[in-house]
């Protein structure tokens, strides 16, 4: 047995767990209370056989589900608000229970009664993982009662019962308020000294502004208080020519009162901004205008004003919402064989990938606008809260180094995410009131950051992990990056919170949640090192060479650019020669020439085509403009999100991981290599064995010579996150499920299996 | 200058930097045949193009006159397939030509008849060039004389490779029986069998496996002793046919290997496939005469409808793809289906060793398609050694080369018969294996993705000898090593092009790739070049050298410094004994 577990160890991998040997229970803080729970409680591994299956405890908390298995063992690396089996209530998505001797299931919501003992709790979670316990020697009562008390509260009534509230409502108690708290983000990133801008003050804003050189723009501060907009923050960027006079009388016609907002400024003076619709239409025409003429104003060149109408030319929140759960379906509820017949075409009919592409090529044509045309754009969209979101941040990461950038990155989201006023609270329907509210829009944005990434993994400092994880945090409701749907309501609901629970704030206005920027809130500073590009071609990243210091800019190899020309039409697809024009049709042929070549001539391509075949003429700067290969076969599903949980899609010991660990190593090796010059030229006298302390890497440079690291044994694909007991897919009811674990091994002989259960 | 060497091109289109030079790159021996002016090629990217055509024994190089900036189409004639003059001439006397080629392109020019009718049209000499074998010719690889530092023919020595994999030992023997090709002419001359087999007995089983293709070691596990044996199929027939001498051969290889009382028989072929060559005499092992074998069906297609899958792609990816219904298209090829299923037999194959530590023996029909596909495959994921460069070159050279893959029939060189029968992408179809591997473990190969794009490559373009004839028998019997170049001397001699910087060599690690459709893809950088809205990327590999250099600096400039500090200490000690040091220790190099 012991050989067996120790056998298991090495695919058990992350974090995300507390510890749990010895069977010491640790709650995230005083404010955490149990809820319920049943004991002889058995989490599902394996499908076929329950031998592999985990007794323990089963606990229901106000924060979470808890499994606190009698055997577990330590991991690699901890999660500092989940233990291993742990799920976040707000991650729960539905909550099934089944009895299986009576042939009964139940989908369980909020203040329900169970007219059966269930024998069997299937959580379906948001983050694709899909979690069994049974109950077969616990007992009954026990087992219907915290079934039930899961179900009542991963369904809060009101925004105030989620976890966060009391979570950072406790932190008050017993301290002098902020001084304990601090603005967290400050505290964490000791090394760095980098931090993310959260533009809730106007400096933030200002130092955008001057960042960007956006001179004619200004920040302005007539919401204060919200009492313009309801949804705008309160501080926000508009044209120096309109007055606060102007703005206020103009509020009215937009859709909930949100006046135009500054995104960001290209380096040619051209702006980007976001716009809700006009209600009002009598005044549509004079104030759109009056708009259009200030943000003209506000260019160097006076250029004219492109508008971009999202909600026509992009997919809707309830398109993105049915192509995740049809992403959902293939990827881990059909069986693996059944869906790997289809996969391609189920794929393709899911449209996910297609939208993916489609918001980043919409993000190309207003680059193209901004980059080549030189003209200011405004992207309209009715309430300018979701689709703006996603273009607004794609157009700012494909046109500027700088938010390439993990601080720069999170300081992004917060901008155009956070402070724009992106329904967090009921896109993720943390609530589960509203399902048509409900929309992966944030999702679909990191999927379409991720395609970047794959293409350009050298320019951006983040790595898979840091988006994956950044997806993840969405479900865990501490977080105030999340809970809101905007800063006004952020703002209320931490203001009567406080006040309803007698909470002496201190200097603090509100409870002051943290971002989940302040990374150490989940994680120790080892594990996020994950977060860290060993490749990232940083503004700052500069050569030693001979005494001197000199850029260390990125050069592509000659022979991959030159004498080539790339980047032709895509307009000439339909006037080129299909294969099938070429000789398989003889008789055809010279009428079909004649066509084609007067075709060929009359296609002409598009000035964003051209700009675009341009670009991909040219070598790329990492630092400089980036624009996403967009062919329908260039862009890839994003594994490590949708495919983590999956045991037959695993790659032991293998996938992107086994690169990211050598690359990591290697820069590892570098910065060591800095830090002794550093000590050999006096400056700053960094003792050396700080290193292993200091390194932004995971993996760290050896001291042992000779060879190159392989890569540990316990890497797989799905690195740092394990199917092991994640995924239990349904199978018929009653009967024991799925071939799970089974159809991972479907080649390999039975004598592996045999090996491994010795 | 490499680039002018014998390098095919990796785009369609070449830009040329001065367009005044006639930047015709001549190799050694290469002369011009014939070119002409005013020929308009049907660029399917950018529409006609008007330049001049030029053919000469080794290539096809078209040059624009009428665009900025001026390009160039540049290509090995071996790379064609079938050339042909379309529909009679225009009333203005265009005549219009279809080029196919086998790397997946179509190309197509216009052109004027010439009007002085006993000349003949640069098309034809193309055609006359294109396929010398049709034309009595022989393939520019024979002509082209270039020298370079290594001898690639010296890379694969058999003696040496089985004394690597510790053979001869007590169970295994060198049988000198086909030194001569008498026993299989499409056989090598050094084959391994067991020791308690003598070669008459080998004569018999000859006689029962079709082409006397018999059961012969290809590799054996270090540790278990379990060995891989290919094969082709027996010669069953509809009567049930036995042959004792062939029973005690399979139960010899099952005895050679201690640690199992088992021996799987993997059949390449669907079982209803296996079952109908019984019409023509051939079949498979029936359990009943092999007591302790165990035949398992792979479910592989034959040559023809992998032929068929890769025209299928062909069309889905040339020359522009359709971007609303990509992945449908893609599935409806079945292109990724099958290797899947290669990928797959050869994962139970390497497990069944590896794991199983039993011996097994693959065959198909003849043994020299999906065999070679499998036991390479297999290989590659049991002995890290095939993961290097050279090691990758002997597995080419013995699975594939030695032991008769039908080079010749397969990919057809110089032969104007495009609709050949024997046509078939078997060896592409493993290259993509490899490359979806390399793909899952990024670490674990030594080489890179140019190294298989340009095999690729070269074998069509008929510039080295490497895969030309069907066995090793008809090299010797052309002189070709004597003859012609390897593509190994030409690899070999600039390796650094062809690393993969993230290589680490782990020697005792098996791959398990996984052979879900999820984790295959299309490799788009070999199929899909041609278009020029693909752009060729290998940012991670060029970052990761960037790196290397850069710590390389580094680590120098700290030698140097160390150096320094060294000599201060030195001439400092006498003064003042006893000054705080701060040892520093190096950082390891390992690369």
């Amino acid at each position: 047995v012991c050989v067996k577990k120790r056998k298991k160890q090495k695919f058990r991998t992350f974090s995300m767990h507390v510890l749990t040997l010895y069977m010491v229970k640790v709650y995230v803080s005083s404010s955490e209370i149990v809820v319920n729970e049943a004991n002889f409680v058995r989490k599902c591994i394996g499908a076929e056989s329950c031998q592999d299956d985990l007794w323990g405890k089963l606990v229901c908390t106000n924060f979470k589900v808890s499994f606190i298995a009698h055997n577990s063992l330590p991991r690699q690396c901890t999660h500092r608000l989940l233990g291993e089996h742990d799920i976040p209530l707000a991650c729960v998505e539905q909550v099934v229970t089944v009895n299986d001797v009576k042939g009964k299931q139940k989908i369980l919501g909020s203040n329900q009664k169970l007219k059966f003992n269930p024998t069997e709790l299937i959580l379906y979670c948001k983050d694709f993982r899909i979690i069994r316990f049974r109950f077969d020697e616990a007992g009954p009562e026990s087992a219907k009662k915290v079934c039930l008390a899961i179900a009542h509260y991963s369904h809060p009534a009101d925004p105030q019962l989620l976890f966060g509230f009391e979570y950072v409502g406790k932190r008050y108690h017993g301290s002098t308020g902020r001084k304990t708290l601090m603005r967290p983000v400050n505290g964490v990133d000791p090394g760095g000294g980098l931090q993310t801008p959260l533009f809730d003050c106007s400096s933030d804003w200002d130092r955008e502004i001057k960042r960007t050189g956006a001179s004619e723009w200004r920040v302005c501060t007539i919401n204060q208080g919200y009492f313009i907009s309801p949804s705008l923050p309160e501080f926000f960027v508009v044209p120096v020519s309109l007055a606060d006079q102007d703005l206020k009388q103009y509020a009215c016609c937009f859709y909930s009162q949100r006046i135009p907002l500054w995104c960001w400024n290209h380096s040619s003076g051209s702006a980007l901004v976001r716009m809700s619709n006009i209600s009002d239409p009598q005044q549509q025409r004079k104030v759109e205008q009056r708009i259009s003429s200030a943000i003209t104003k506000s260019h160097p060149l006076r250029s004219d004003v492109f508008k971009s109408d999202l909600d026509k030319n992009l997919p809707n929140i309830q398109d993105i919402q049915a192509a995740l759960l049809k992403l959902r379906q293939i990827c881990v509820i059909d069986s693996f064989e059944e869906s790997e017949e289809k996969w391609l075409s189920s794929l393709e009919s899911s449209r996910w990938m297609e939208y993916v592409r489609t918001f980043l090529r919409h993000a190309v044509e207003v680059v193209y606008m901004l980059e080549s045309r030189h003209v200011s754009v405004i992207l309209l969209e009715k309430e300018d809260r979701d689709l703006s979101c996603v273009i607004s941040c794609l157009v700012q990461l494909m046109c500027d180094p700088h938010c390439r950038s993990l601080h720069s990155f999170q300081g992004l989201i917060q901008k155009e995410w956070v402070m724009a006023g992106h329904r967090f609270l009921d896109r993720c329907n943390h609530l589960k009131r509203n399902d048509k509210e409900e929309s992966p829009v944030f999702l679909l944005f990191l999927d379409c950051v991720w395609q970047l990434w794959n293409q350009y993994p050298a320019a951006f400092e983040f790595t898979e992990v840091y988006l994956t994880v950044l997806g993840d945090s969405m479900w865990v409701p501490v977080f105030s990056t999340f809970l809101f749907n905007c800063p006004r309501q952020r703002a209320e609901h931490s203001r009567d919170f406080a006040s309803s629970k007698s909470i002496h704030l201190g200097q603090d206005q509100a409870l002051c949640f943290p971002p989940v920027w302040d990374w150490s809130q989940q994680f120790s500073l080892k594990d996020q090192t994950l977060f860290n590009n060993p490749l990232y071609v940083g503004k700052i990243a500069t050569c030693v060479q001979n005494g001197t210091v000199k850029t260390f800019t990125h050069r592509r190899s000659k022979k991959n650019y030159s004498s080539t020309l790339r980047g032709l039409p895509s307009a000439l697809r339909n006037g080129s020669l299909g294969p099938n024009d070429t000789l398989t049709r003889r008789n055809s042929l010279m009428l079909r020439l004649r066509s084609d070549l007067s075709q060929v001539r009359e296609q002409q391509e598009t000035p964003s085509e051209r700009f675009v075949r341009d670009f991909f003429s040219r070598p790329v700067d990492l630092q400089g403009l980036l624009l996403p290969q967009l062919l329908p076969s260039h862009l890839s599903v994003w594994k490590l999100y949708f495919l983590r949980w999956v045991p037959e899609a695993q790659i032991p010991q293998g996938g992107p991981i086994t690169a990211f660990h050598k690359l990591s190593v290697l820069t590892d090796e570098i910065e060591m290599l800095q830090n002794q010059l550093r000590q050999y030229q006096g400056a700053a006298g960094t003792p050396n064995n700080l290193h292993a302390e200091h390194s932004k890497m995971y993996f760290k440079a050896t001291s042992t010579p000779h060879q190159s690291p392989a890569p540990p044994e316990y890497l797989s694909s799905s690195f740092p996150f394990s199917p092991v007991g994640n995924l239990c897919r349904p199978g018929i009811l009653g009967t024991p499920l799925s071939k799970l674990l089974n159809g991972a091994k479907i080649w390999l002989s039975t004598e592996t299996l045999a090996n491994e259960t010795i | 200058d490499r680039s002018s060497g014998p390098r095919v091109s990796d785009t369609e289109l070449r830009v040329y930097k001065d367009p005044s030079k006639d930047e015709l790159p001549l190799l050694p021996e290469e002369l011009v045949q014939d070119s002409a002016k005013d020929v308009t090629y049907i660029c399917p990217f950018i529409g006609p193009v008007r330049g001049s055509l030029t053919v000469t024994n080794y290539r096809l190089f078209f040059r624009c006159t009428d665009r900025e900036p001026v390009f160039g189409l540049d290509l090995p004639l071996g790379g064609l397939s079938r050339v042909e003059k379309i529909g009679a001439a225009s009333s203005r006397g265009d005549v219009s030509y279809g080029v196919v080629c086998k790397d997946m392109r179509n190309l197509r020019f216009v052109h004027k008849e010439p009007e002085n009718s006993l000349k003949k049209s640069v098309f034809e000499v193309l055609m006359k060039f294109a396929f010398p074998v049709s034309n009595n010719m022989s393939l520019f690889a024979f002509e082209y004389k270039q020298v370079f530092p290594e001898n690639g023919w010296k890379v694969y020595d058999p003696l040496a490779e089985y004394k690597r994999q510790g053979l001869p030992n007590e169970s295994w023997r060198i049988s000198k029986v086909n030194d001569h090709y008498e026993l299989c002419d499409s056989y090598p001359a050094t084959l391994f069998v067991p020791v308690t087999i003598t070669d008459e007995e080998l004569r018999r089983v000859s006689s029962f496996r079709a082409k006397g293709r018999i059961p012969v070691l290809s590799w054996i596990h270090p540790e278990s002793q379990a060995a891989v044996v290919r094969a082709s199929q027996t010669m069953v027939g509809q009567n049930g046919r036995r042959c004792k001498e062939d029973e005690k051969l399979l139960q010899a290889i099952m005895d050679a290997n201690a640690q199992s009382h088992k021996l799987f028989i993997f059949d390449a072929r669907p079982s209803v496939n296996a079952a109908a060559n019984k019409m023509k005499g051939g079949g498979f092992e029936s359990e009943d005469a092999y007591q302790n074998a165990e035949l398992v069906f792979l479910d592989i297609h034959n040559i023809h409808v992998m032929r068929e899958s890769l025209r299928k792609l062909k069309d889905v990816v040339y020359p522009n793809i359709e971007e609303s219904h990509w992945l449908s298209n893609l599935e409806s090829t079945h292109w990724l289906e099958h290797i899947k299923l290669i990928l797959a037999g050869a994962l139970r194959i390497a497990d069944k060793v590896e794991s199983g530590k039993t011996s097994v023996v693959v065959h198909c029909s003849d043994g020299w398609d999906r065999t070679p596909q499998l036991t390479s495959l297999a290989l590659i994921m049991l002995d890290s050694h095939y993961r290097t460069i050279r090691g990758f070159q002997i597995l080419l050279e013995k699975e594939w080369l030695s032991f008769g893959h039908r080079f010749q029939q397969r990919v057809g060189h110089g032969d104007k018969n495009h609709t050949d029968a024997d046509r078939s992408p078997i060896f592409l179809q493993f290259i993509d294996c490899v490359w979806q591997m390399t793909r899952q473990f990024p670490a674990a190969f030594e080489f890179n993705e140019y190294f298989l794009i340009t095999i690729l490559d070269h074998l069509y373009s008929c510039l080295f000898g490497t895969f030309l004839c069907n066995s090793e028998q008809q090299r010797l019997k052309e002189e070709v090593p004597k003859r012609t170049v390897s593509l190994w001397s030409f690899v070999n001699s600039q390796l650094e092009e062809f690393v993969n910087p993230l290589y680490v060599h782990y020697p005792s690690h098996v791959l398990f790739p996984t052979v879900g459709i999820r984790h295959l893809q299309l490799w788009v950088s070999y199929y899909i070049r041609w278009n020029p809205r693909m752009r060729p990327q290998e940012p991670v590999h060029q970052r990761y050298k960037e790196l290397l250099a850069k710590r390389a600096e580094l680590q120098k400039r700290v030698e140097e410094l160390q150096r320094e500090a060294a000599n201060r200490m030195a001439s400092s000690s006498s003064e003042r004994a006893g000054s705080p040091t701060r040892s520093i220790t190096p950082v390891q190099t390992f690369v």
